[in-house]
């Protein structure tokens, strides 16, 4: 195996393991919904404040599977 | 860096590019939007407002009209009590006449029974002295023989003469022709005791003499057109007539 | 009125069938046998000439400044249709300003809802911001973005061909011809080659990319750190005019440094840590924003090459969907953060990503 095949090989690997990552923010979006969806169910009135604070926590709980991705681009398409 | 593709430059450009963006959003869209939107808001608060009163008035009306309902419902209901109470009234008003009048008309009615039973029990009472009468007559007829005849005719005269039986006021028995009827035919001493006693102030010229056994004792006496009555029959008419 | 929009909707019903069969025909064997071709992923913004406009080093004609040059121009084009319907005195706007307007009340409204009085200082960032943002991802929509451009060799490893005289990029992998001719690259590119008609065969040759015209802007970190950093500096600028330098102590908290001689140490730490979390902020708007659009941007190149047909028209409706919600997410951030900082430091507890 030469030098070039082998970094392609260790591009792809790493930025498939950078986004394990997203695991985390799946599951924190999931569980952000399901008590937003909730919350909503027992007091449909606050359903408009409580969309507003649920795509607020699922933006912050999102931005990591992002900050994965920005990882995982930088790996395949910047770093040399 | 360089791999990101950042570079000061174009950051500078994006950054000046996001303030003129900025002002014209602020300037041209959020202003006029903002004050459109106070506008319509205002409007619709308006709106909201006017609709608010129509309704109340409609309330205010709905609640007249139910009051006016309800007052007209007291006052029917209050005509349809005093129409009842007065029909019930005049009934008894009606029944008290009906039976005021049935009272009357029973007590007429017993009035009359009354009368009747009097005048039935006058009647009966009549017969009864008609025949008690009848009785005494022929018992007086029977009785009255010639003696006592004269002794009554004697009775009759003296009492003229003395004055205790006033058979003739003087200014009444006035005629020219009396007629004197007695049971039996009178004496001659007795026509002329007739004639100057009895007659004399009544200046009748003629007198005749008349015999009527059905008067039975006494004497009837009639001058012009009027009667004196003094026979045995006569008193026992007038003793009936008492008796009933 | 319904009549027409039935007619209308079983016009558009046959569109859509053509073009699933169109897509059958061009990219399955049974038709042209067109197979789809998985751009070349550049990070930054492709540079369309070499050299730096109006003489400024380091700044380039990219692609990326025509996308924000694009994105520019929808939202002037909506500032000068909402001002005119609004001189035009209606009460309602109609068309696109009449969905601008809706936008915008509802914004407004989460914007009351969360700042209060502070409303009018700072409901014109969260319009600008959702606005351009939300116009700079929906123009990466279009069909013909990221696809047309200039051929650039030297970076794929595709060839070229001429088709009805258009020169394209062509996967030939199955032909692979030995030879390549190097030809002179600058013309009109199409790489799904819609109206290709004939297969007539041109020159080939390898290491050719396509660097297209147009690209939009959030796809540029340039563009998403300007505005984080605007974003950013405006909240301190807010909270300053709220708070005049009592401001200040948020970051360097020193009430309780003498009273409490632990406690206030560990407060002082914290507002030193608020002060880092606030640079934070700017890394984590730009990078959400970048990275949300160009996954995007990624997702639609690989579906596309994987699956030519009506697969990535799911895809272009969820890109629309995260495009607007990246927008308004953006605004709303920023606009909590300025309402934060309004209000005086003890309750702003909130989560920073």
């Amino acid at each position: 195996m030469d030098v070039a095949a082998a970094t392609i090989l260790g591009k792809l690997i790493g930025a498939g393991l950078a986004m394990i990552g997203a695991i985390g923010a799946g599951a924190g979006i999931g569980i952000v919904t399901s008590g937003a969806v909730q919350a909503m169910g027992r007091n449909p009135d606050a359903a408009g404040n409580i969309q507003t604070n649920m795509i607020l926590g699922i933006a912050f709980a999102e931005a990591v599977a992002i900050y994965c991705l920005v990882v995982a681009l930088l790996i395949l398409f910047v770093i040399g | 860096m360089e791999a990101l593709g950042i570079n000061l430059p174009f950051l500078l450009v994006q950054i000046v590019n996001l303030l003129i963006v900025y002002t014209v959003v602020a300037k041209w869209i959020v202003g006029p939007v903002g004050k459109m939107l106070e506008t319509r808001r205002e409007t619709i608060a308006q709106g909201m407002e006017d609709s608010r009163v129509a309704a109340e008035a409609r309330a205010n009306a709905e609640e007249e009209a139910a009051k006016i309902k309800a007052e007209a419902q007291a006052e029917a209901s209050k005509i349809v009590s005093e129409a009842t109470e007065r029909a019930q009234s005049a009934g008894a008003d009606v029944k008290a006449a009906a039976e005021a009048e049935a009272a009357t008309a029973k007590e007429k009615a017993l009035a009359g029974i009354d009368a009747e039973r009097t005048q039935m029990l006058g009647d009966l009472r009549g017969q009864v002295a008609a025949l008690a009468i009848a009785g005494a007559q022929k018992l007086v007829g029977e009785s009255l023989d010639e003696k006592r005849q004269h002794a009554l005719l004697n009775d009759f005269f003296a009492g003229v003469k003395d004055g205790s039986v006033v058979v003739l006021d003087g200014a009444d028995l006035k005629g020219d022709s009396a007629e004197v009827t007695s049971a039996l035919p009178l004496t001659d001493a007795e026509q002329k005791t007739v004639k100057n006693d009895v007659l004399a102030k009544s200046g009748a010229e003629a007198v005749s003499f008349l015999v009527d056994p059905a008067i039975l004792g006494g004497l009837v006496i009639k001058v012009g057109d009027k009667v004196v009555d003094g026979s045995v029959a006569g008193k026992l008419e007038g003793l009936r007539q008492n008796m009933r | 009125m319904s009549e027409t929009k039935s007619k209308n909707r079983t016009w558009a019903r046959w569109v859509v069938l053509a073009a699933i069969l169109l897509g059958v025909f061009l990219f399955t064997g049974v038709g042209l046998g067109i197979k789809p071709i998985m751009p070349e992923v550049f990070l930054p913004g492709e540079r369309l000439s070499e050299t730096p406009l109006f003489g400024i080093p380091g700044l380039y004609l990219t692609n990326t400044l025509i996308g924000m040059l694009g994105a520019d121009l929808v939202v002037f084009a909506i500032a000068f249709f909402v001002y005119r319907g609004v001189k035009s005195g209606s009460v309602a706007l109609k068309g696109v300003s009449g969905a601008v307007e809706a936008l915008l009340e509802a914004l407004e409204n989460m914007t009351e809802g969360t700042a209060g009085k502070w409303t009018k200082d700072i409901f014109p960032w969260f319009a600008t911001i959702t606005l351009l943002v939300l116009s700079a991802n929906w123009l990466g929509l279009l069909p013909g973005v990221e696809t047309i451009g200039l051929l650039h060799e030297g970076h794929g490893e595709h060839s070229v061909r001429t088709v009805a005289g258009i020169q394209t990029i062509w996967d030939d992998s199955a032909e692979m011809a030995a030879d390549a001719h190097v030809e002179d690259t600058h013309a009109e590119e199409d790489t799904h080659g819609e109206e290709m008609a004939t297969d007539d065969h041109g020159e080939e040759h390898h290491g050719a990319a396509i660097i297209p015209f147009f690209r939009p802007v959030s796809t540029d970190l340039n563009f998403t750190f300007a505005l984080a950093i605007v974003a950013v500096v405006m909240v301190q600028v807010i909270g300053f005019k709220a708070l005049g330098w009592g401001y200040l102590t948020k970051f360097f908290n020193v009430k309780h440094f003498f009273s409490k001689p632990i406690f206030g140490f560990i407060d002082f730490g914290v507002g030193l840590l608020e002060l880092v979390s606030e640079l934070s902020k700017v890394l984590s708007f730009a990078f959400r924003l970048f990275g949300n659009l160009f996954a995007g941007a990624v997702l639609l190149f690989v579906m596309g090459s994987l699956v030519p047909f009506f697969v990535p028209a799911m895809f272009y409706m969820l890109e629309l969907f995260v495009g607007m919600i990246q927008a308004i997410v953006f605004g709303m951030l920023t606009m909590t953060f300025m309402a934060q900082a309004t209000q005086s430091h003890g309750d702003h507890d909130e989560a920073h990503a």
